[in-house]
Parts: C-alpha cells; structure tokens; sequence
C-alpha cells in the first residue's frame, strides 16, 4: 500500500486515529472529528471482537512446559514442537499440543491401566482355561443354541 | 549514546523514529527473566491471553492457536537473552517493546501455520467467534445480530486490513506498536485501519439496506 505523506487520506486517517485513541482508552471523545456512521462502526468493532482465553488446563501446561524450558530442560526453543496436521488427524485427542506432558500425564496412566485391563480380559477369552470353564461355556454355548 | 537499563547501548532516538520507542513497562519483568529464565513466568502470564486471542482471529482454531502460543511462548523463552529492549525513558509509560517483539514472533509463527494451512479449507472467522467469551460484559451488550454482521464485514477485509484492526481494535495496541509488528509505517498502519473502518461501515450499511 502507498500512502502519499501529507496527502488527504493520510490527514483524515490521522484525525480517525486520534479519535480511536480515546475511543479505546476510554476517554471522552469528540464525535464531531468523524463522520457518524465511522463512530457507529468503530463502537460496534468495540463491543462485537471480542477477546478470547485460553483454558485454565492449557494455560497451567504451558506454564509447566515452560518452567521445564527455564530449567535447561529438553524443550528448549520451540524448534522441537512439531505442528500437527490436522487435516488427518480427529479432533483434541489427537493433539500435540501443550497439554499433554504435564496435565495429560495422569491421564495417560490411567489409561494404560485400561489398556492393560482390556488386553488381560482378551487374553483370558482366548485361552482354553481349565475344564471346568470349558464346561461352563460349553453349557452356556448349547443354551443359546 | 543512552544506555539502558539492560545494560546495552540503545541507539539515539531521531525526531522521525517511531512512537514505539518508549519506556517498557516491563522492563522489570525483563530483567528478572534475563538473569533468572525461571522467572519468565510473570510474562508468560501477562501476555498469554493476548498472544492466545492474537492467533485465534488468525487460525480460527482453538487448537491451532494453543499450538502457535506454545510455539511463541517456548521460542520467545529462548531468545530472551537476545531481546533488546528500544526505550527512551523520557518518552513516558506508554508502550512496552517486549509486548511488539513477542507479537512479531507470535505473527512469524502463525504465518508460517498459515501457509501451511492453505491446502484445507479455514472455518470463517463468525465460526470461531461463537465461541463462549465468559464474561464478555461488551460483548453480550450488543445484539448476536449486529456482532454477526460485523464479524462477516471484518472477515471479508483483505488480511492487512483485518490484521491492523484486530491488533487496534482488540488488543488495544497503539498505532506505533501495531507499525511495529506489521513492519509498517505508522501513517500506513493509520491508512489501513481507516480505510478497514469505512469499508466495514459500508458494508454494514448494505447489510442494513438489504435487510439482512
């Protein structure tokens, strides 16, 4: 974009601007520099972006990662992040984000236990077991025949 | 030539330099994290939001701009000890160099995302918006109907445009500090925010004509 120093755009720019200035510092400000319909708009750009907050959980996760970074840990520098494609992959569990090496960690734990629960139970349906378990689901196999 | 508080050599201030060469607010802050990186906290926690909000309007994704903040977050940690801060003391409290130099690496960084992003299709910027603002007390004064409106205008600004007034709008940058993230003069940063506020004004009033 080319702006011409001194031209008329630049000057009402210039006149916008201060009027902005007070507009966001919540100072009085004197409608009559602008046009009507620029201060309508400027206070609905006001009040309609608003700002957003990350959440609690990955505010503190950053913090952690950061601390371990501070620490000489091995994140230090973001070279290391790898960005997720998330064209292929399905929503926030598949995240590599920030969350998962600090909050995420008993969660992970939690589920190898599942893992591991749900791995015990498909070994034991597929082991033949003793001959009174063999006779159960033989019983149980006729019943439902 | 003026030393700073850091202990550097900052260079003379011409009449023609930029606005943003002020006193840093956050000198202290800075200081306290060059010697001590476990100290990088009180920044962290200062500007989190404002670099999380920043790269939301740019990759309307919550998840994306998780990923962007760390990244800015754990790079700006790591070239702490290069920042040099640009301050003159004598030209007030107003503006913080260590605030522009965080948002010009959290805009490498989400600009490199962008491009990367180009192959899948972006959600518009209403999508992201919907989002809940908890305790947004401006925001819920205004009816869904207007914000709408105002957030389809925005999002069909050209991404200068769009850029600059988010930067003004919601992060209440100052024009100096929004030249000196987008690498531009302030007369053009003041240009482009001019012309975004009659361009949505315009399109406003064609939403209002067309009863929209």
């Amino acid at each position: 974009m080319t702006v011409r120093p001194g031209g008329h755009d630049e000057i009402e720019a210039l006149v916008v601007d201060r009027y902005l200035d007070s507009l966001l510092a919540r100072r009085p400000v004197d409608r009559a520099s602008v046009s009507e319909e620029l201060d309508a708009t400027a206070r609905l750009l006001t009040a309609a972006l608003p700002r957003f907050h990350p959440s609690f959980r990955f505010e503190e996760a950053l913090a952690s990662r950061l601390a371990t970074a501070a620490g000489g840990g091995p994140e230090r520098g973001a070279a290391v992040i790898p960005w997720v494609d998330r064209g292929t992959t399905a929503g926030a569990a598949d995240r590599s984000g920030l969350a998962r090496p600090v909050v995420i960690g008993s969660v992970v734990t939690s589920a190898a236990i599942s893992l591991a629960g749900a791995a015990f139970v498909a070994w034991r349906r597929t082991r033949p077991g003793d001959p009174m378990s063999r006779a159960v689901r033989a019983i149980a196999r006729t019943r439902i025949a | 030539m003026a030393r700073t508080a850091l202990g550097r050599v900052a260079r003379p201030i011409s009449a023609g330099r930029s606005r943003i060469a002020r006193l840093d607010l956050d000198r202290s802050l800075v200081q306290a994290a060059q010697a001590d990186p476990a100290r990088f906290d009180a920044l962290y926690r200062k500007y989190v939001a404002q670099v999380y909000s920043y790269a939301v309007y740019e990759l309307r994704d919550q998840h994306e701009a998780e990923d962007a903040t760390a990244r800015t977050f754990l790079s700006a940690l790591a070239a702490l000890p290069r920042f040099r801060e640009q301050a003159d003391p004598a030209e007030g409290p107003e503006a913080s160099t260590f605030r522009v130099w965080l948002f010009r690496i959290a805009r490498t960084t989400v600009a490199e995302r962008r491009r990367a992003l180009r192959r899948h299709p972006q959600a518009p910027l209403e999508a992201a918006l919907t989002l809940p603002t908890p305790g947004d007390i401006a925001a819920e004064a205004i009816s869904r109907d207007e914000a709408g409106a105002a957030w389809r205008a925005i999002d069909r600004l050209d991404e200068d445009r769009r850029r600059a007034v988010i930067l003004r709008f919601v992060h209440e940058l100052s024009t100096a500090e929004v030249a000196a993230i987008l690498g531009r003069s302030e007369g053009a940063v003041r240009v482009l925010v001019h012309r975004a506020l009659r361009s949505v004004a315009r399109d406003l009033r064609g939403d209002r004509q067309s009863g929209r």
